[in-house]
């Protein structure tokens, strides 16, 4: 693989301020937070393709929109390219924007359902001033439109999005971040609201795009399934923090962190002679995350959690080839040991 | 004798153009605490079918042909009034989006008891203790009796739902995608008490879903539908290790897994079928690969093979 990184985000943070009550804010001086990104590191190399997998509300999507900068980041840096641009005007960043681009989970939302195939990519070309004349437009789109697979082109061209089912409306949203020629892109959970039978046709194209124009990726998701079946590397998210990163095979056959372990415990397998276990999990996840919390996020659900959980913050350490967990009770030899 | 008998039903919606195919002359039937599993892709018609099995359909959708035996007798004939002694106390339904089923004016405990009050002649305090012990039965701590729905999160309100559902003790249970849009941690947490439910009850219950994983874990037989025609019924453990049907085997290929090797996956090129206007044959000829002149002409029949029913011309 390339090593060069495309993106390099470090100790990025996006906190929300938390509405209190009016005795609260009366009597509690300090204003607290809901941390939906809480200092996160981690970098894309070229022709990447790292998922982040994690529950609604671990704060993989604020992730998303914190590094497409849709919100200002409370903390940290984001590098992209080598050039800084998390502290640009949005004019300075409207070059970047091209760049980076995002493929949005609900393709009947995200489409304009008044304009047709065609006007949906014809805008996407005038805003960015792709090409001088319709004529070129024209060709540009035919040439966007055969290469998501809607062929014949004609048949798409004046059709309303009301008119196509949901994988062919994801098509369209990916030729409309396809003819801008993107380097990185975040597809945050794209296939989610598909067919399955149609889902895998969707990831294909993904790949397509990776290998014939080198595009970087990040993978949001909440099915570790797709994840296995796209990503080159997998970080699970859990309440704003990544608590292990590393290669897919790896993180799938020998998660390290008791919570990866959970969630990969917890997808059902299309075997119905296979055996289903006890979740080693307890609880549910927490509405609002305590912010003053200086102790392992997960040790409230985790069952092999022991005392010095509740009184440390865990940090990444490594604990194989490219693999990292955040664990108090992993060091890199225990978990070797696991693996045995 | 089969708790549910379906025999060639047939419901279609009447649209201005023309009537929309959407259950189209399906047989099926679930013997007593056996779960049949319902597959397909979205609007293979496989909620529709299910809904008639209470006859939840509201026109312009309407039976037009076949019968529904329900214990020996058919509901297809049966008045509203008749129908309504079924709903809730013998056919009970848990839903998909708990949040809309939930009244978010009214405290769980007495959405519970409402269900018992209706059908049964008990006293309130009745109906209450009732209702504590449906909570305990989901796993919910009896003490939120009193809570109202926006207290709870998506897989607690479905473990409510399942509360409801079972408040009478129904013989037969509908279960439509109750995980879907739920995070697999809490998935797995409601199939379990499903599971555990099933088993206290003793209920017979239809599985509909368009994960094939989850079905795969609950399910003793399942049906693969396709453009509201059966394609393949068959017992779980077979219709996953060898698919007959060309429609299973390109569904069953095209989903992923996470136990054992990564393998390639192939998705299923074009699109169902109107079902207005579907195809004069096999209604997924069209997309199959194994397509010949007469999947084209004729309409398959269903044929049995070792117990198996598969409609193809293909699978002799």
């Amino acid at each position: 693989m390339n090593h060069n990184t495309v993106l390099k985000i470090e100790n990025l943070k996006q906190y929300f301020p938390l509405r209190t009550g009016m005795f609260a804010s009366l009597f509690k001086k300090e204003q607290s937070y809901l941390r939906a990104v809480d200092d996160i590191s981690f970098s894309v190399a070229e022709r990447e393709i790292l998922g982040f997998v994690g529950e609604s509300g671990c704060g993989k999507s604020t992730l998303s929109r914190t590094i497409l900068k849709l919100l200002e980041p409370t903390g940290g840096k984001i590098h992209f390219k080598g050039t800084r641009v998390d502290a640009m005007s949005r004019k300075q960043f409207k070059p970047f924007r091209r760049k980076m681009q995002m493929i949005f989970q609900d393709p009947f939302g995200s489409l304009n359902p008044r304009r047709t195939v065609s006007e949906i990519l014809r805008q996407t070309i005038k805003i960015h001033h792709l090409v001088e004349d319709r004529d070129a437009e024209d060709a540009l789109i035919r040439k966007t439109l055969e290469e998501v697979g809607l062929n014949p082109v004609e048949e798409y061209w004046n059709k309303y999005p009301m008119l196509l089912s949901g994988g062919q409306l994801q098509r369209v949203s990916i030729g409309r971040v396809l003819v801008l020629q993107p380097e990185f892109v975040i597809a945050d959970e794209s296939v989610s609201m598909l067919d399955v039978s149609v889902r895998i046709g969707i990831l294909d194209l993904l790949f397509k795009m990776r290998d014939k124009y080198g595009i970087s990726f990040i993978y949001i998701t909440h099915d570790l399934v797709t994840a296995r079946y796209i990503c080159d590397r997998i970080a699970i998210m859990y309440l704003g923090k990544i608590l292990e990163i590393g290669p897919t095979e790896t993180i799938i056959n020998h998660p390290c962190h008791p919570y990866t372990r959970a969630l990969i415990a917890a997808v059902p397998v299309p075997d119905p002679t296979a055996e289903i276990q006890e979740l080693p999990i307890r609880g549910y996840i927490p509405i609002t995350p305590d912010d003053t919390m200086d102790s392992c996020n997960f040790a409230p659900r985790c069952l092999e959690r022991k005392k010095e959980c509740r009184s440390g913050k865990p940090q990444m350490v490594q604990v194989g080839e490219g693999h990292f967990a955040a664990c108090l009770l992993v060091d890199g030899d225990q978990c070797r040991d696991n693996r045995e | 004798m089969a708790l549910i008998e379906v025999e060639n039903l047939k419901l279609y919606f009447m649209t201005r153009r023309g009537p929309a195919k959407a259950v189209d002359n399906i047989g099926f039937s679930i013997e007593k605490r056996e779960t049949l599993g319902l597959i397909g892709e979205s609007g293979c018609g496989k909620t529709t079918t299910a809904m008639s099995l209470m006859k939840f359909i509201k026109p312009p959708g309407q039976i037009v042909d076949g019968s529904i035996r329900f214990m020996g007798k058919d509901i297809v004939p049966m008045t509203d009034e008749q129908i309504r002694q079924l709903r809730g106390k013998e056919i009970s339904i848990v839903r998909q989006e708990a949040q809309n089923a939930l009244n978010p004016v009214l405290t769980i405990g007495k959405q519970i008891t409402e269900m018992i009050l209706e059908h049964e002649s008990v006293t309130r305090e009745t109906a209450l203790a009732r209702a504590k012990k449906q909570l305990n039965l989901v796993g919910i701590n009896d003490q939120r009796i009193n809570s109202y729905p926006h207290e709870f999160s998506g897989g607690m309100k479905q473990r409510v739902m399942a509360a409801i559902a079972t408040a009478c003790n129904p013989k037969f249970l509908i279960l439509d995608e109750p995980t879907t849009g739920l995070d697999v941690v809490v998935q797995r947490q409601i199939l379990m008490m499903l599971r555990n439910l099933k088993e206290e009850l003793n209920l017979t219950a239809v599985f509909i879903s368009h994960d094939l994983s989850v079905v795969a874990e609950t399910c003793d037989r399942v049906a693969v539908m396709y453009a509201g025609k059966i394609m393949e019924a068959s017992d779980a453990v077979s219709l996953y290790k060898t698919p007959l049907h060309p429609y299973s085997k390109a569904l069953i290929g095209a989903y992923p897994s996470l136990k054992g090797e990564r393998r390639q996956l192939k998705s299923i090129p074009g699109v169902p079928p109107s079902l207005i206007d579907p195809p004069p044959g096999c209604r997924f000829a069209p997309r199959c690969e194994l397509a010949q002149d007469i999947c084209i002409q004729e309409e398959p029949a269903v044929n049995t093979i070792d117990g198996r029913h598969v409609a193809c011309h293909m699978v002799k």
